[in-house]
């Protein structure tokens, strides 16, 4: 059983997603649609069948009837014939027969072939009309012959009756001396006292039986047969089934068991029999139509109505998946919509129709144009924020350095030191003209360079020999753009907190620039007094944003250059700084390495 | 033929039946057949009576009245039970089926007036392998297995036909004419009907009479039939001289429906016909013929039962050919026949 178990687990059945609003509506209208038709259906089919079963039963009834009455009809004309018994010559012949007076009953015989061959030309089907004296002589057609009236049953029918019973007495087919079938109709001849004299009988040919019964057909393969009262056929279409016992064909224990409380029943093999008794005579008249014809015809009308509802099924299925992909075209496309709206706010939705769902869409494009507004507006507000901040660090690096430079170009003029002015003067002009740079923010790391230069060099006029410094930076790098000002404030500290510090001469300032992993690396470094490692930690902390408004005050410059590039390039870049005190200090800025000139113009254009 | 003519059975016949009355006992039955005795002691005793039938050509013919009745009173002197069976009208056919009906029934004996002896002939070789013992009469079936045929010599019966014509065409001083001459018979197929032309013929050309015969008309043995036929022939052929009857069935109806053929005569026509039922003699004695040749049908009936009865028995059957002789008539003896015969017609 686990076997089992872990088996069926094992098994992925594979599950209908039925939760489509789709799927929904398709399930929905085909069970909407489908379940009236079959009921309909069902109840047509069993409304029609019975209507079927007793249209056929009443038309075998019929059919039934029409052959009693054929029957009946023969066999009056029959009785009209035997109501001659008693004819003169007829009487005279038995009594001369029976007194044994041959020469007497010799006019009479010949008289009497010539009156029954005359009824024989009657009808076609007779084969012989005869008078049988009570001791057994016979006048015929065919002669004069002597009869077994113990083993006729005819004359032993009719000599047992009375004669009030003077009725047509039927002895149902038997061979006849000729040879042939027949069945014999007869009545009896009584004298002038009503004593039995003898019988007057006409044999019938059984072609007769199946003239009446073999033009009748109960559908395809129906038919009608005949039994006597002791339930043997008498007649059959199949000749080879005459004389059977009826039980032998219907399957029952015994006749009458069979024949008791039916007009019309459903027999083995699926046949509905109908029965009708033909009085005179004593024969049931059956009627057996197959029932596999019935639902046969039943069949070609369910295969139809099948026909017609899976059609109607799928035809349907059809409407209703094409319903539900226009119903839920624009949906899905809302929804296709919507999902790229998550990734490119820039997607609209297309809108056919003026639905609910062409309106929801309308809604929608209206709050993807919303959002594009307020981004737009949002982005243009933070750029004009981050310029303002911008312009803002710029212009708080300038006056510090101007009002330094001007003290010592005055100092300069008043010492008549007028070459060094001009020189002064010029580098001034190259870093402001830098510094300006027309508005830009971006310059390349060449003009970078050069105005930490020009900046080196108004300071060292100012402060002597006390320091040098050097410029290394890659030539490959030189064109690439830099955020700018951001060397000089460095250079600034170096100056001021690191070399300026030491007693004598000496101080070394340089500046490195280079490019490693896609990324710009600038060092600024010192041999000046350096730093303890607790100012290294809080001056790293302030630049990490950890620190108070209070460090940021303190470390103007260096706070500065990295909040600033931190607005460029985003917070992985910027300033750390590495310093030991009586050592010297290292300042290192990376960057993203940007384009060129042309580049940068494609790529940064929009900031 | 020749040896029917060499022995009169009808002399000895009396006597054979007599001896095989005597000879015959429930316990011990002795075969005598041609002067040979065969004891069939151990044949199974019956248990039942002897049935035999008679199977005339048909039921409408006349001339089988007296046969009947002869039949059935020989039958009931013999103790066997005699049925008298056929087609009510002449069809060979019909009269095969009430053959083999009877040998379905297993009758003992059958006597049998052939319509059409090669139809006949199969269903009588049936019947003899059947047990049956079979015989014919008034018309024969030769080369069947019948036992024995009982009737009248037709060639003889023709002849004597001829011989009568040939005095009454004498008696008239007819001879050296070339007469037209027409001939009724009733099959063209039947054999004894065929024998008494024959016979007719030689007996009228052995008296040297010569007559031109225009015609053979066939009525197929039907009364209707034989008498229109005769008034159409008269009609078309008024030159007819002689007229010869094999067979009497223009004479058996009524005579008033045949005016012309009754004018004929009266103008002289002269006819000879065979048969002398009751209707044929009056026929005669009204002019419509002058002399009459006849079967003697009762004794033909009683000696078929007779000797039928014997071959059933196992008792000896003198001959194959049993004569029931022959019966002349003519104006001479027309009243005296008539008080014998009966009419067969219920009036």
């Amino acid at each position: 059983m686990k076997l089992i178990s872990s088996s069926l687990r094992q098994i992925k059945i594979p599950q209908v997603k039925l939760n489509s609003l789709r799927s929904k509506f398709i399930l929905s209208f085909i069970v909407l649609s489908i379940v009236p038709m079959i009921l309909l259906a069902f109840f047509s089919y069993r409304i029609y069948l019975g209507i079927l079963q007793s249209n056929v039963q009443s038309y075998s009834s019929e059919v039934l009837d029409r052959v009693e009455r054929n029957m009946g009809i023969y066999l009056s004309d029959l009785e009209r014939v035997l109501d001659l018994r008693n004819d003169y010559y007829n009487v005279q012949f038995i009594k001369l027969s029976l007194a044994g007076d041959i020469e007497g009953n010799t006019k009479f015989t010949s008289r009497l072939w010539e009156n029954l061959n005359s009824y024989k030309q009657l009808k076609t089907d007779l084969r012989d009309v005869a008078i049988t004296t009570l001791d057994g002589v016979t006048v015929s057609c065919y002669g004069v012959f002597h009869t077994d009236v113990s083993q006729n049953e005819l004359f032993q029918t009719l000599i047992n009756r009375t004669a009030k019973e003077d009725t047509l007495a039927i002895w149902g087919p038997h061979p006849d001396w000729l040879g042939g079938r027949v069945f014999t109709v007869g009545k009896a001849i009584r004298g002038d006292y009503d004593n039995f004299l003898g019988i007057m009988s006409i044999d019938v040919d059984v072609e007769l039986l199946d003239q009446i019964c073999k033009n009748i057909h109960l559908g395809k393969t129906g038919y009608v047969m005949l039994v006597d009262d002791s339930g043997q056929i008498i007649y059959h279409p199949k000749p080879e089934m005459v004389g059977k016992s009826l039980s032998f064909l219907i399957g029952k224990p015994t006749f009458k068991e069979w024949k008791q409380g039916f007009d019309t029943m459903l027999g083995p093999g699926n046949q509905v029999i109908t029965v009708k008794t033909f009085t005179p005579a004593n024969w049931e008249i059956i009627g057996l139509s197959n029932k596999v014809e019935l639902t046969g015809e039943m069949q070609k009308i369910t295969s139809l109505s099948l026909i017609i509802i899976f059609g109607t099924i799928a035809a349907l299925t059809l409407v209703a998946v094409f319903l539900a992909g226009l119903l839920t075209k624009p949906l899905k496309e809302l929804q296709h919509s919507m999902g790229q709206a998550s990734e490119n706010l820039n997607t609209n939705v297309e809108i056919r129709t003026n639905d609910e769902i062409g309106q929801l869409g309308d809604s929608f494009n209206q709050m993807l144009r919303r959002i594009r507004e307020l981004m737009e507006q949002s982005l243009l507000e933070q750029k004009k924020l981050r310029r303002t901040e911008m312009i803002a660090l710029q212009e708080q690096i300038k006056p510090h350095f101007i009002y330094n430079t001007l003290d010592l170009i005055i100092g300069l003029l008043e010492t008549n030191k007028n070459e060094e002015v001009i020189n002064m003067v010029e580098a001034l002009g190259a870093f402001f003209r830098i510094s300006l740079s027309h508005g830009q923010e971006f310059i390349s790391i060449r003009e970078e360079a050069e105005h930490v230069r020009n900046y080196l060099y108004i300071q060292r006029f100012r402060h002597g020999d006390k320091y040098d410094y050097t410029i290394d930076i890659q030539e490959e790098i030189l064109d690439n753009k830099t955020l700018k000002l951001i060397l000089q404030p460095l250079v600034e500290n170096a100056i001021y907190h690191g070399v300026q510090e030491l007693e004598g001469p000496g101080g070394l300032i340089i500046i490195k620039g280079y490019s490693m992993d896609g990324q710009v690396h600038f060092e600024v470094i010192d041999n000046g007094k350096g730093m303890s490692q607790t100012l290294v930690a809080e001056i790293n902390c302030c630049l990490r944003g950890v620190s108070t408004v209070e460090s940021g005050k303190k470390f103007f410059g260096l706070h500065n250059v990295h909040e600033r590039i931190g607005l460029a390039f985003g917070k992985e870049y910027g300033v750390t700084i590495e310093s030991k005190l009586d050592v010297g200090t290292t300042v290192m800025i990376n960057l993203p390495l940007m384009g060129t000139q042309n580049d940068f113009a494609t790529n940064f254009h929009s900031i | 033929m020749a040896d029917h003519r060499t022995f009169n059975w009808i002399i000895l016949s009396p006597f054979l039946l007599l001896f095989c009355f005597l000879t015959l006992s429930p316990s011990s039955l002795t075969i005598v057949a041609k002067g040979k005795l065969t004891t069939t002691s151990d044949l199974p005793p019956r248990t039942r009576p002897i049935v035999i039938a008679v199977v005339p050509k048909s039921l409408d013919n006349p001339l089988f009245i007296d046969a009947k009745e002869a039949a059935e009173l020989a039958a009931r002197k013999q103790n066997v039970v005699l049925e008298w069976v056929a087609p009510f009208k002449v069809d060979p056919d019909a009269q095969v089926k009430v053959i083999e009906g009877l040998i379905w029934r297993k009758v003992d004996g059958i006597a049998i007036s052939c319509s059409d002896p090669a139809k006949i002939r199969g269903v009588i070789a049936k019947a003899a392998a059947a047990g049956i013992k079979v015989v014919t009469m008034d018309a024969d079936c030769p080369n069947s297995k019948r036992i024995f045929y009982c009737g009248t010599d037709n060639y003889k019966a023709g002849w004597a036909c001829g011989e009568a014509m040939a005095k009454i065409l004498t008696k008239k001083g007819w001879t050296a004419k070339k007469l037209n001459t027409a001939v009724l018979t009733g099959g063209i197929e039947a054999d004894n009907l065929n024998e008494r032309i024959r016979g007719f013929k030689d007996a009228v050309a052995a008296a040297q009479i010569k007559l031109n015969y225009k015609a053979l008309l066939a009525c197929n043995d039907d009364i209707s039939t034989g008498a229109k036929v005769v008034e159409a022939y008269i009609k078309n052929h008024p030159e007819t001289q002689v007229f010869y009857f094999a067979g009497g069935w223009a004479f058996l109806g009524p005579a008033e429906s045949m005016p012309l053929y009754q004018e004929w005569c009266n103008h002289g026509g002269i006819a000879v016909s065979m048969d002398t039922a009751f209707s044929v003699i009056q026929a005669a004695q009204k002019g419509f013929a002058q002399a009459l040749v006849g079967q003697d049908f009762r004794r033909m009936g009683e000696l078929t039962v007779n000797y039928l009865v014997c071959a059933v028995k196992g008792l000896p059957i003198p001959d194959k050919f049993i004569d029931s002789g022959l019966e002349r008539a003519d104006p001479s003896n027309y009243d005296q026949l008539l008080k014998t015969k009966k009419p067969w017609d219920v009036k």
